[in-house]
Order: C-alpha cells, then sequence, then structure tokens
C-alpha cells in the first residue's frame, strides 16, 4: 500500500485550525473579564511610604535607607497608585485617597560577599520585615511578613532590593478598598 | 599499540590546553586584584579642599545605582557629580543626619566574577578569599522641600567616609543622634558625632 504523503500535511493544518479557534475563543474570553484589583477605581489611591522601623533590630542605617529607597521605586514601577509619596511629606494631607505603608524589621542576618563566592552555600544575607498597608481610618489591606534574601551573587544591599521588590508584589496582587476614601 | 598512544596524544594536550588556559586566567585574576590593591593605596592629602572619587548606590534624585562620580562639598551643599555631567546637589542645612558604615566587597565586578567561574578545579573560589576589598558606605539622610525624606547611599574609598562626615559637621550639618540600631558595619555612627 502506497503511504499517503498528504496525510502529514492535512495533520499540519488541522492542528493549525484547532489552535487558531481555540485562540479565538479564548483571547475575547479573557479579556472580558472583570478587572478586580487595577480597575479605575484602584488608580485613584496614593500611598505614602513610612521610613523603616528597626524595632530594636541592629540593621544598618544604609539597609534602612536602601530598602526605604527601593520601595519608592518599585511601589512607582508598578502604576498602581496616582502618587507615591515619602514619610513626612506635607502635601500628603491634602491627599484624599491615601494608603500608608509602614514597614517594620522582623529579622535581620548580616550575610558576606565573600562567604558566599568562597562557598556558594554560607554568608547568605537574610531580611525579613512586617509590612502593614492601611487605609487612613485604620483599615489594614495588606498585613504579612516578607523577606528578601541574598543567597549567591551580588552585594549585601541587593537583599533590600528584592525585599522592595517581594513588597511591591504582594501590595500589586491585594485588592485595593474600591470606594473611595472621605477627603480629610 | 599505536592504537593507545594515538588515543592519549589529544587527551594530553586538551588536559594541558585547559591547564594553560586555567594559568591564563589565574594570572589576569592576579593582575586585577594587584592593580586595585594599587589603587586603594593612594594616600587621602586631608588639607586638600574636600572631594573625593565616590560610587553613589542609591538616593540621589536623577542619578542612577552605581554610578562613579565626584563627592564634593561646596557652596553650603553636597554635590554628586558623574564625569562630565552638571552635578547634583543637596544643601547641607536639609540633612538630617550622616552615617558611616563600612562593607566588605568582592571587587571586579561581573567580569571577575565570570573570570573567577571559569578557572578549574575550583581556583575560583580560592581568588575570592583575596579578591575582596573594604569600603566605606556613607547614608545621607535629607528632606526635601516638601518635608519628604530622602536617603542616598555612597560608597567610598575606606577612611573617606570618617572625612566626608567630619566635614559635614564643621559645616553645621545635622547629625543627629538616632542611630538606635547601630550595627557592627555602622561603628562611625552620627551618635558618636553628636558627643
Amino acid at each position: 500500500m502506497k503511504p499517503n504523503k498528504r496525510l502529514p500535511f492535512l495533520r499540519a493544518a488541522t492542528a493549525t485550525v484547532v489552535i487558531a479557534i481555540t485562540l479565538a475563543v479564548w483571547l475575547p474570553a479573557r479579556a472580558a473579564e472583570p478587572k478586580t484589583s487595577t480597575g479605575n477605581s484602584s488608580r485613584q489611591w496614593s500611598v505614602q511610604v513610612i521610613k523603616v522601623d528597626p524595632a530594636g533590630i541592629e540593621l544598618a542605617e544604609a539597609f534602612q535607607v536602601a530598602i526605604y529607597e527601593n520601595l519608592l521605586d518599585e511601589l512607582k514601577k508598578t502604576k498602581r497608585f496616582q502618587q507615591v509619596l515619602r514619610d513626612g511629606n506635607r502635601n500628603a494631607a491634602a491627599v484624599a485617597d491615601l494608603l500608608i505603608l509602614k514597614t517594620t524589621v522582623e529579622k535581620y542576618a548580616p550575610g558576606s560577599e565573600t562567604k558566599r563566592a568562597v562557598t556558594t552555600l554560607a554568608g547568605a544575607t537574610k531580611l525579613t520585615v512586617h509590612s502593614q498597608l492601611c487605609t487612613r481610618d485604620g483599615k489594614v489591606i495588606l498585613d504579612r511578613s516578607i523577606d528578601g534574601n541574598v543567597r549567591f551573587l551580588g552585594g549585601n544591599l541587593r537583599a533590600t532590593h528584592n525585599l522592595a521588590h517581594h513588597i511591591a508584589e504582594a501590595i500589586k496582587k491585594a485588592p485595593l478598598p474600591e470606594g473611595p476614601e472621605t477627603t480629610p | 599499540m599505536n592504537r593507545t598512544l594515538v588515543g592519549i596524544e589529544p587527551e594530553l594536550h586538551l588536559r594541558h590546553a585547559r591547564l594553560r588556559f586555567g594559568f591564563g586566567i589565574l594570572l589576569l585574576l592576579i593582575w586585577s586584584i594587584a592593580s586595585a590593591r594599587a589603587q586603594d593605596a593612594v594616600a587621602v592629602d586631608p588639607q586638600a579642599p574636600l572631594s573625593m572619587h565616590a560610587t553613589h548606590l542609591l538616593g540621589f534624585e536623577d542619578v542612577k545605582g552605581n554610578t562613579n562620580g565626584t563627592l564634593s562639598i561646596q557652596n553650603g551643599a553636597v554635590q554628586f557629580q558623574k564625569d562630565g555631567q552638571p552635578g547634583v546637589q543637596v544643601k547641607i542645612s536639609s540633612i538630617q543626619g550622616v552615617f558611616v558604615g563600612e562593607q566588605s566587597k568582592q571587587v571586579g565586578g561581573v567580569p571577575m566574577t565570570l573570570g573567577k567561574a571559569a578557572v578549574p578545579f575550583g581556583g575560583g573560589r580560592v581568588i575570592s578569599l583575596f579578591s575582596h576589598k573594604k569600603y566605606d558606605t556613607v547614608t545621607l539622610d535629607y528632606v526635601d522641600v516638601d518635608g519628604g525624606a530622602h536617603g542616598a547611599i555612597f560608597q567610598l574609598e575606606k577612611g573617606q567616609g570618617e572625612v566626608l562626615k567630619q566635614q559635614l559637621a564643621a559645616d553645621r550639618a545635622h547629625v543627629t543622634p538616632q542611630v538606635v540600631g547601630t550595627t557592627k558595619q555602622e561603628t562611625t555612627g552620627a551618635a558618636n558625632e553628636a558627643k
């Protein structure tokens, strides 16, 4: 019996058609999904980042500043907030829908870049903080412990960047209150 | 008999080539470390006007992280200037705290790390033992015109952090005793300055 040379072509064509139909059905359905947390209402929120509270833990000032500055950068990158305000900014009083982000250090294990480079396994810098995002009237939106570590490559301060990135990711996923807050 | 010899020779050549390659990388890395340490040995003249080479790690507005430039004090402001670009200034009167710390870093950055990874027989790890350098980190806490808190971190050659801190204290920067969480890295914090 002579093998049908058209068979592979037919199979490929069928597969293409099936994929095209699947995409045609799936993509509009995905686009029509209701946007829960990043809808228009969330765009009205602004956030004020409070300076890091070491809570009695011996954390170098450079680390505290690095966490604070990296948090501001990472929150701006999320594009979820109308304004990202600094601690002490007088303009915050006039912002109607303001969230406040507090960061308290829970654990800190200073590492060593040289130890990491020599042993690979030892010398990790580990940093755990408690992040609390709340409205001005005290309604808590996010309240959890988040960590940022450096295990292999990079300097110790990189832990603060990783930590800030994780906090920003958590905030990005957290559902913000739909209704706007009252004007102060 | 011949077959065995033919099989061994390319293997020997390959091994020799690997050894030569590894030795070459080792020499290159040793040279990099030696040149880095030679730079380290440059003496700081305390009488010279305060201007020092620094690396901006983060915090200054409109300056990228890990940027090399010159940190100076002039006209009542701390200025960081990247070569050939206008400087970014912070008024000394707005500085709320100056903290000096110390950190040890591996020299050479990513190229060095890749080089060390390429050294055979774990030689890169041995090099890592000697290829680190101590730096001073200076953290400046300051406020903007709206009262917003800022922080900037600079990496300086060892010993220069203290010089900068003393100069800022002399220029009446607000060096406040707010170092509650002083660590070993922050051995010369502002608390001592206030005393």
